[in-house]
C-alpha cells in the first residue's frame, strides 16, 4: 500500500466518523419531530344523540281557572246583599230568620244566575217542602252549601233540611262548573280553589312520571336502534359464530320491553333475510344466539321519553339482529 | 449520549438506526460502511497520486526534451519512480543491451525498443489503475446490497405489523426508517465510487496517452541514434 493510499484511508475513515458523529448528535435532525408524535384526541361518546328530536307533548292541559273574576258591575249589588245572608245564616240557625228574608233572597239569585237557580229550587222544594211549609230555606241552602256545608248540617235541625243539604251537595259535586260560575261572580274564592288544581296535577302525574315525547321521528328511532346495538354488543360478541355464512343472516327480532328496559317477553322472529342454501342450517341457531344476546344484556338503558309515543316507541320495537 | 440515541427514534441518528436494525441489516450496513470507507480511501489516494504523477511527469518530460545528453540525464533522474522515468529506464536499458556487442542489428533493436517501452507503459498503467476495479465494483454492487437490506428490513416491518395487528405510524416507521437507511448507505458508497471511477478512468487514459507519446518520442530519438552509429 502506497503512502498516498494510506493517507487516503486515514482521511476517509476520519471523514466517515466525523460525518456519522454529526448525524448522530442531531446535526441534521428532523426539524420538528413533534409532528411525528401522535397526540391523543379526546373522544366523548354522546349517548343521547337525536333522542330529543320530537317536540314534547304539552305535559298537562291548562288548569281550569278557579280564581274569582273581578266583580262585575252588574252583579255587585246582589252579592252585597247576599254576603250578609250567609254570615248570619250559620249563627242564627233557627227558622225565624229565613222568614223575614224570603223575598230578598230569591230576588238576588234570579237576576244573577238565571238558569241554575230556577231549576234547582224546582226539583228540591217540590218533594220536600211538603212536610215543612217554608220553602225559603231551600234557596238559602242552595246558596250556602258551597261554603259552610257543615254549618248547614248542624243548623238543619229538622229532617227535611238535612235531606236538602245532601241533595244540594250532590248537585254541587256534579255540576261544579255552574257552582263555580256562581261563586266567581260572587267575587270569592271557592273553598275547593286548590282542590281543582291539585286534582288535575295528580291526574297528570299518575299517567307517566317523565314527560313523553309526542312522537318518535326517524332520527330518534335510529338513535334507539344504535343504543340497543351498542348495549347488546358485549353479549353479541360472546356468541360463537356457528359457521360460514351465518353472519349474512339478518333476523328482525320483535322486542317487547318493560319501562325499566327489561324484556317483557322472549324476542320473537319477525322475518329473516340473507338465508341461502349454504347457511340455511344456521338460521335457527342465529335466532337463538340473538335471543341469548338480548337476555344476557337485557336491562337496556333507553331514553324514557320514547318508551311509548303516539307513533310507537321502544316498548315494542323491531331490531335487526346480525352476527358480526 | 448513547441512551439518547437509542431511545429517540425520531432523530436521523445513524447509530440509533443501526442499533435498532435486524442482524442481517446490520451486516449489510456494516459491509456498506466499510465499502464506503475503502472507496473514499481509494479516491483520496488516487487523487493525491494522480495529481502528483501528472505534475511530475510533465516536469520530467519537459526536462528530458531539454536535456542535451540522454545518458547524463538518465544518470541524474533515471531512478525516479515516475512512470515516465520507468519507461525511459526500460528504453535506456534495452538500448544498452542491444548496442553492447560489436554487431548491431538495427531493425531488431528498433523492434525490441518499441516492445520494451510499450510493455513498460502497459505495466505503469496497470499499476496505476490497480484499485480502479474496486471503485467499479462498489459503484455497481453497493446499491443492490443496500436494496437487499431495505427489502429485508421492510419485510420485517410488515411482519411486525402482522404480529401486532397495528398499522399506526409508531409501529411502522422505525422499521422502515432503518430499512431505508441501508439503501441510503449503499447509495452513499456507490455514488462517489461511480463518479470517481469515470473520472479516474479518464485521467488514466490521459496518462497512458502521455506515456505513449513520450515512449514514441524516445523511440524515435533512439532510432535516429541507431542510424548515426556505424
Amino acid at each position: 500500500m502506497e503512502r498516498a493510499e494510506k493517507i487516503g484511508l486515514g482521511v476517509a475513515a476520519a471523514g466517515h466518523i466525523v460525518l456519522f458523529g454529526l448525524l448522530s448528535v442531531g446535526f441534521l435532525d428532523t426539524p420538528n419531530p413533534i409532528k411525528l408524535k401522535q397526540n391523543p384526541v379526546e373522544v366523548s361518546l354522546v349517548q343521547d344523540v337525536a333522542l330529543e328530536a320530537a317536540a314534547p307533548a304539552a305535559t298537562e292541559p291548562p288548569s281550569q281557572r278557579v280564581s274569582p273574576e273581578a266583580g262585575e258591575p252588574v252583579d255587585s249589588p246582589p252579592p252585597a246583599a247576599a254576603p250578609p245572608a250567609p254570615v248570619p245564616a250559620p249563627a242564627p240557625v233557627p227558622e225565624p230568620r229565613p222568614e223575614p228574608r224570603p223575598e230578598p233572597k230569591p230576588a238576588p239569585p234570579k237576576p244573577a244566575p238565571p238558569k241554575p237557580a230556577p231549576p234547582k229550587p224546582a226539583p228540591a222544594p217540590r218533594p220536600e217542602p211538603k212536610p215543612q211549609p217554608k220553602p225559603k230555606p231551600a234557596p238559602a241552602a242552595e246558596k250556602a252549601p258551597s261554603k259552610p256545608a257543615p254549618t248547614k248540617q248542624q243548623s238543619a235541625a229538622s229532617a227535611p233540611s238535612k235531606a236538602k243539604a245532601p241533595a244540594a251537595a250532590a248537585k254541587g259535586n256534579g255540576k261544579t262548573e255552574t257552582a263555580t260560575a256562581e261563586r266567581a261572580k260572587g267575587g270569592r274564592l271557592g273553598s275547593d280553589f286548590l282542590k281543582g288544581l291539585t286534582a288535575e296535577k295528580s291526574s297528570a302525574k299518575e299517567s307517566d312520571a317523565p314527560p313523553s315525547a309526542a312522537r318518535v321521528d326517524a332520527r330518534a328511532l335510529a338513535g334507539i336502534q344504535q343504543a340497543i346495538a351498542r348495549q347488546i354488543q358485549p353479549c353479541a360478541d360472546r356468541q360463537v359464530d356457528p359457521g360460514p355464512g351465518a353472519n349474512q343472516i339478518v333476523t328482525a327480532l320483535n322486542l317487547r320491553l318493560n319501562r325499566d328496559g327489561t324484556l317483557a317477553a322472549v324476542p320473537t322472529v319477525v322475518r329473516q333475510s340473507g338465508v341461502n342454501d349454504d347457511n340455511q342450517r344456521y338460521a335457527r341457531r342465529v335466532v337463538d344466539l340473538g335471543i341469548a344476546a338480548f337476555k344476557g344484556c337485557s336491562p337496556l338503558k333507553l331514553p324514557a321519553e320514547y318508551y311509548a309515543t303516539a307513533n310507537g316507541g321502544w316498548s315494542n320495537i323491531n331490531y335487526n339482529w346480525k352476527l358480526r | 449520549m448513547n441512551p439518547i440515541l437509542q431511545t429517540d427514534a425520531a432523530t436521523l441518528s445513524p447509530i440509533a438506526l443501526f442499533l435498532q436494525a435486524d442482524w442481517v441489516v446490520k451486516g449489510v450496513m456494516l459491509g456498506l460502511l466499510l465499502a464506503s470507507i475503502w472507496t473514499w480511501a481509494i479516491i483520496i489516494g488516487f487523487w493525491l497520486k494522480l495529481g502528483r504523477t501528472q505534475r511530475k511527469s510533465a516536469q520530467f518530460e519537459r526536462d528530458f526534451w531539454k536535456a542535451d545528453d540522454i545518458d547524463a540525464f538518465y544518470k541524474s533522474n533515471g531512478q525516479s519512480d515516475l512512470p515516465s522515468a520507468r519507461v525511459l529506464a526500460a528504453g535506456v536499458t534495452e538500448w544498452r543491451r542491444s548496442t553492447h556487442g560489436n554487431v548491431i542489428d538495427r531493425d531488431g533493436t528498433r523492434e525490441r525498443l518499441g516492445t520494451v517501452m510499450g510493455a513498460a507503459v502497459a505495466k505503469e498503467i496497470d499499476d496505476i489503475s490497480d484499485r480502479l476495479n474496486v471503485l467499479a465494483t462498489v459503484g455497481s454492487v453497493a446499491p443492490f446490497v443496500g436494496l437487499f437490506g431495505t427489502v429485508w428490513g421492510i419485510m420485517r416491518s410488515f411482519t411486525a405489523i402482522a404480529s401486532q395487528q397495528n398499522t399506526s405510524l409508531s409501529v411502522v416507521a422505525p422499521g422502515i426508517a432503518e430499512a431505508l437507511f441501508a439503501t441510503a448507505i449503499g447509495l452513499f458508497a456507490a455514488i462517489p465510487a461511480v463518479i470517481a471511477y469515470n473520472r479516474f478512468g479518464h485521467a488514466i487514459n490521459r496518462i497512458e496517452a502521455r506515456l505513449n507519446r513520450f515512449a514514441d518520442g524516445f523511440h524515435a530519438t533512439l532510432s535516429r541514434q541507431l542510424d548515426g552509429e556505424r
